[in-house]
This record gives structure tokens, C-alpha cells and sequence, in this order.
């Protein structure tokens, strides 16, 4: 037979197991008319219809009763409506653009931003799940999705959520950082939405506080810097580490291109 | 050729008498049987030349039961025996490859997946390979072990696939269904993993996406133990039985040297006497570290291949429990993923791995921004039809499903 040895690469001979298929196949000399012709497939076949018939049903009968899944199972998202923070992660994530944030009153009356899924253009990826900072997104079991309209299809933030979310539905980002890996210090395990936070070029800054409106978590301050030519003050947002989620809304309603994130490897 | 002139020449001018007669008498001769052999075939050939009906262009696809997907072989067949085939791809053409240059680096990987449904673990494999390579990021022992194990589930179940569809083709229904109910096992092992069938979605750059569940770590081992009892139910149907393999032994005969002339590779080329697998031979990802053997056979021939794959499966089992060995000595608390940047700094990059249906690359070309510039990817299908007119040239019509099953035909990465 062709097979190589296997010294030269450094491994010994007997690490190879060669399975019973291949010595009893693996020779292409294997003469089956000398057994039994087709009795043997035939009587394989007998011994499945047997065992079948004696231990019925061995399906799932599936509208009846349904399949058990472990809770990672990548059904639709489902979404805490007050946990979430409308800073459009899942939004940024989406590889279909399935996700679009509107604005809806949460429970006190206060209009606020959440995330619309299109369950039509969805492909289950769960990224939004992944990256959510504060995993108000979550994956669920739920994949009987079938609608009779497009429209039907699309889910609002109310009609997202999902009663009976548990532990293991929450899709957890732990990372490990690149320089933590190389010093030995690899069991650490950091949230990359918790360590990337916005940085600011001063000389850019405009003072315009649209960074500031658009925070989604209230993490960024308007702190005065001196006064300028015309006697006005400087104002340049300051960052809160803590609370900072990391989503870039600030980044992208920068209009000078003044504020970017800075990657924490 | 008729006496009266019909046939091929009765559109030219009226034959003479002498002609006729000329004719009459050389009809009489070969009745009488007054040619020796070799006479009479020329004499047939002869006859035959004029005649313009023996080759026929036969269209097979793309709606076809012997096509598993959208493609189409047009054979030319001389009665039954088929003598030329030219394969045409194309129709499932989606511009993938454009389409990755307006997504992010992290979006591509469920694209990836979609390239083939049946192999979506070593795609994103390949990928992720293939960005850590041009981000020169050496990614944790952990995370390697778990790519071995999660692309050899995608191996099996891949094979299992193809096992069912070469019982269709051989027309057994039984294997489609015993196939199909051992493929559900992997399916479920893939759902323990990282929560879907088939487009898993589960390396990332830097790693992989989750450590092993708890739940995973425990079906894992009783899996592979159980498939490597239960595959012998469908080597009893095929191998042990005369009529499949009477379907399979010496027909789709490719020589070494064709195999190296076309590029095939995967297992196509290993039952043709090729003794070469990226996995031992251009090891990744720790694949030098799992011990497995790469199954090779001279014969060249349907069967050949058939046993390939079977004996592939068998292997992985192997390698799948030695991996979960090495995963479970490294302990819960080891790093599995790495936080990977953003930006991909400028470069040409190009990964391969051992798909399972034959060698997928890909080529990466980074300008320094969060897209890539261009991302071409090699796949192992679209060359092996190519080999479609060399496997199918002298065997008979009802031959072809069976012979072009050995390819193990996906569409989704051939056209992309």
C-alpha cells in the first residue's frame, strides 16, 4: 500500500491507529460475492427494523413536542427593553443591517432608542447578542418565525423581548488582550467595549457638545479649558472611564473628526 | 448507404446506373461474407462516417437529480458510452469576493460561512488564519485545539452529506436516511459548540468565539464512540454488498499524473495515489501535535475514493479525541480568544487548509484600513470539476452520478 512511514516527520510508527474499516477495506481486495452476496446489507437492515419496532417512536414528533436545545441555541435575539441602552453596538455589528434604531416611550414616558430587528433579513449570527455591552440583547430557543406578511417580520424592541431568558442565553465577550497574553497574564479576560474607550485631539475640538447629546450613558462632561480669542470658554468633553460603553456614537457625530477610539491591545 | 440514393448523398445529383449496380454488388459481397474482419470494420467505419448520428450532446443540469446544486455537465454520449463532458458552472454566481470589501474584518466571518454550508467551519477557519497572518498574531494553544475539534465535527458531518447523496445516486434511500440520522448526532454537537447547525459562525480573529461548554466537554467523547459503532450499519449496506459495489470498483479510473496536471486535491486526489494532506504536511494550527494518519490508495477508481472518505472519518474520530484530551489538560481558566485590532496593517497575505472536500485558500490583500482590499479565495471544487471530462470519458451514462459523487460537488464556494 501507499502508506508513508512515518519516522522521518518525528513520530512514531504505532502513534498511527489504523482503524479495523482499513484493514478490512483499505486493501481494495475485499471480495464480497464470497460472503453472502446481499445477504449481509439485507440482514443489517432486518436488525435496524427490528430494533426500530421494538423502541417506537425513535423520531421527535415535532408540531406534538419539540427538540430539546441547550440555551446557547441561536434562535431569534431577544431584548431586555429596560437594560438596554440604545448605544447601537448591535447596530454597528450587524453583518445583514437587520437592526435600525427608533424611538419609542419606555415605562416612564420618556422617549428613548432601541434597537428594530428585521427577522427577514436576520441570519442568526448573534453578533448583536455578542457585542451588546450590557447583554440586554440576548439569544433565544424561539425559531417558529413564520409570518404571513413581510412587515410582520419586522420586530419591534417591545415585541423582542423574551420571558424566560436564562443565564446561558447571554452571549459573553471575554477577550483576552494581546500584551496581557505575551507577559504570562493570559486568565485574564477584559470586555473589549470596557477598554476601548473615545480619545480626543484638542486642536480639532469645536466646542460644539454634540458628542455630549449623543452619549448614550451620560458618560461624557463639557469641562472648560480657558477662554478664547473672542472670550468665550473651550469647552472639551471629558470621558468617564466607568461608565463609557464604547460605542462610537460620539466618534461618528464628531463633524471635525476630532474624537476616535483607541484600541487597548 | 441505400441503393436509391437516399441518405447522406441522395441530395446530390441522380446516381448512375453503373454506380448502382456498383453499389448492389458491394452490398451482395458483405452479405455473403466475403470481407475478413479487419476489412469489415473498415468497411462499417466506413459506412458509419457518413452517417452523422452515432455522437449525441446530452444537457445534464442544472436542474438535474444527479447535480447537487446548480451546474451543468453536457456529456456526448455514443450510445451509452459517454466520450467527451464539458462542465459549465457559474449559476450561482453572488459576488462574494466584491462583497467582502465593504464589510469589516469581523463581518466576513458569517459571510465565510455561507461560502459552503456543508464546510462553514473551515472556512471561517481559513479566514480567520488568514487575517491573523497579516495581523501576526500567534493565537492561544487553547483556541487552536477547539478549531481542530470544531473543523473535524464540520469534516464528519460534511463526509456523513456526501455519504447520503452517493445512496441516492446508487438509488438506496436507506443510506440517505442512515447518513442523515448519523449526521444529526455531529449537528447537535455543533449546537453544544456555539448554538447552530450548520453556519456556526464560530472562530473569530484571535481565536475562537466561547470556551468548550460544560455540556459539550461531556456529549463529545460519547459522540465520536457511538458514530464509530454506528458507521459500520452503513459500511454493511455498501461495502458489504456486491451491487454497490460493482457500481463503483473501475469506473471514474484517473491516473496520478492526471491528478497533478488538473490540481486536484482533497480526497479525490488521495484514492488516486496522491500522498499529500495540508493537515500533516503543512501543518496549522497544531494539527502536527494531534496523532492521525492520511489515507492514500493507488487504485485510482470510484471505490477508491469511497474508501478514502470513509477511512477520513474514521480518522477524524481519532483526532477529535485526542484533541478534547489536550483541551481538557489545559484547564477552564486558559485564554481561548485574543482581542484582535481593528485595523489589518497593509500587506499581501494567503492561508490554506485541508477543506473537506480538498484544499481551500485564501489570498488577502490589506491596505491598513478596517476593510480588506481584496480577498480572493481558492476553491478546491472549482478545480476538481474541472476533472469531470478525464472521470467520465469511456464509462457509461448511468456511471456519471456516481463517478462525479465522488467529487463531492458544492456549489456555494465553486461560484461564489
Amino acid at each position: 500500500m501507499a502508506r508513508k512511514s512515518k519516522e522521518s516527520k518525528g513520530q512514531p510508527a504505532e502513534r498511527g491507529l489504523w482503524s479495523p474499516y482499513w484493514r478490512e477495506f483499505g486493501k481494495l481486495d475485499h471480495k464480497c460475492w464470497k460472503d453472502l452476496w446481499i445477504m449481509k446489507p439485507i440482514w443489517v437492515t432486518l436488525k435496524v427494523l427490528w430494533r426500530t419496532t421494538a423502541h417506537r417512536p425513535v423520531t421527535v414528533l415535532y408540531p406534538y413536542e419539540a427538540l430539546w436545545e441547550p440555551d446557547n441555541y441561536r434562535g431569534r435575539p431577544g431584548l431586555d427593553f429596560n437594560k438596554c441602552l440604545g448605544c447601537g453596538m448591535c447596530v454597528n455589528m450587524c453583518p445583514c443591517q437587520a437592526i435600525v434604531l427608533v424611538d419609542c416611550p419606555d415605562d416612564g414616558g420618556n422617549t428613548v432608542r432601541r434597537p428594530q430587528i428585521n427577522i427577514g433579513r436576520c441570519s442568526f449570527c448573534a453578533y448583536c447578542a455578542e457585542y451588546c455591552p450590557v447583554d440586554a440583547m440576548t439569544v433565544t430557543p424561539d425559531v417558529e418565525l413564520a409570518e404571513y406578511t413581510r412587515s410582520d417580520l419586522i420586530w419591534g424592541p417591545r415585541r423582542l423581548a423574551y420571558d424566560k431568558t436564562t443565564e446561558g442565553m447571554k452571549v459573553k465577550l471575554e477577550t483576552t488582550l494581546i500584551s496581557d497574553f505575551k507577559n504570562g497574564n493570559g486568565e485574564r479576560r477584559v470586555e473589549p467595549c470596557r477598554v476601548d474607550h473615545p480619545k480626543l485631539e484638542g486642536k480639532k475640538c469645536i466646542s460644539c457638545r454634540k458628542c455630549s447629546k449623543v452619549c448614550p450613558v451620560a458618560a461624557i462632561d463639557m469641562v472648560e479649558h480657558g477662554t478664547n480669542a473672542k472670550g468665550r470658554p473651550i469647552l472639551w468633553p471629558e470621558v468617564d472611564d466607568d461608565t463609557c460603553v464604547g460605542c462610537a456614537q460620539c466618534v461618528e457625530a464628531c463633524p471635525k473628526d476630532a474624537l476616535h477610539i483607541e484600541e487597548v491591545l | 448507404m441505400m441503393a436509391d440514393g437516399s441518405g447522406k448523398e441522395g441530395a446530390g445529383a441522380e446516381p448512375t446506373r453503373a454506380q448502382v449496380d456498383a453499389e448492389q454488388e458491394f452490398d451482395r459481397a458483405i452479405v455473403e461474407g466475403k470481407f475478413d474482419s479487419v476489412d469489415m470494420r473498415k468497411v462499417l467505419d466506413a459506412e458509419g462516417g457518413v452517417m452523422d448520428m452515432d455522437k449525441m450532446w446530452i444537457t445534464m443540469g442544472p436542474q438535474h437529480p444527479f447535480s447537487h446544486g446548480l451546474w451543468t455537465l453536457i456529456i456526448q454520449a455514443d450510445g451509452e458510452i459517454v466520450t467527451d463532458a464539458i462542465p459549465i458552472v457559474g449559476y450561482l454566481h453572488r459576488g462574494w469576493e466584491k462583497e467582502t470589501e465593504n464589510r469589516t474584518y469581523p463581518k466576513i466571518i458569517p459571510m465565510a460561512d455561507r461560502l459552503c454550508y456543508a464546510a462553514s467551519m473551515t472556512y471561517t477557519h481559513l479566514y480567520c488564519m488568514t487575517v491573523e497572518k497579516a495581523l501576526d498574531l500567534e493565537i492561544p494553544e487553547k483556541a487552536k485545539y477547539i478549531r481542530i475539534v470544531a473543523d473535524e465535527i464540520n469534516r464528519l458531518q460534511s463526509h456523513l452529506m456526501w455519504l447520503a447523496a452517493v445512496g441516492t445516486d446508487m438509488g438506496n434511500f436507506t443510506i440517505f436516511l442512515w447518513a442523515s440520522r448519523e449526521r444529526e448526532f455531529w449537528m447537535d454537537m455543533n449546537i453544544r459548540l456555539c448554538g447552530a447547525r450548520m453556519t456556526t459562525n464560530y472562530p473569530r480573529i484571535g481565536g475562537v468565539r466561547n470556551d468548550t461548554p460544560d455540556i459539550f466537554d461531556r456529549d463529545i467523547i460519547r459522540c465520536t464512540e457511538h458514530f464509530e459503532k454506528m458507521i459500520w450499519e452503513i459500511i454493511g449496506l455498501i461495502d458489504n454488498s456486491s451491487i454497490y459495489q460493482s457500481r463503483m470498483v473501475g469506473t471514474g479510473i484517473i491516473t496520478r499524473e492526471q491528478c497533478a496536471n488538473l490540481g486536484i486535491t482533497g480526497p479525490a486526489a488521495r484514492g488516486t495515489g496522491v500522498d499529500f494532506d495540508a493537515r500533516r504536511d503543512d501543518p496549522y494550527d497544531n494539527y502536527d501535535k494531534v496523532g492521525f494518519e492520511v489515507p492514500v490508495l493507488t487504485a485510482g477508481d470510484s471505490y477508491a475514493r469511497y474508501v478514502v472518505r470513509m477511512e477520513e472519518m474514521l480518522q477524524s474520530c481519532i483526532i477529535i479525541k485526542d484533541a478534547m484530551q489536550k483541551i481538557q489538560a489545559l484547564g477552564k481558566n486558559s485564554p481561548y480568544r485574543l482581542k484582535a485590532p481593528s485595523r489589518v496593517p497593509a500587506g499581501r497575505h494567503f492561508g490554506r487548509i485541508e477543506d473537506c472536500r480538498g484544499e481551500a485558500m485564501m489570498y488577502l490583500v490589506s491596505d491598513g484600513t478596517d476593510k480588506p482590499y481584496r480577498l480572493k479565495v481558492r476553491s478546491p471544487i472549482f478545480i476538481n470539476v474541472s476533472a469531470s471530462k478525464p472521470l467520465v470519458q469511456g464509462c457509461r451514462i448511468a456511471d456519471i452520478p456516481v463517478i462525479m459523487a465522488m467529487i463531492d460537488m458544492c456549489l456555494g464556494e465553486t461560484d461564489r
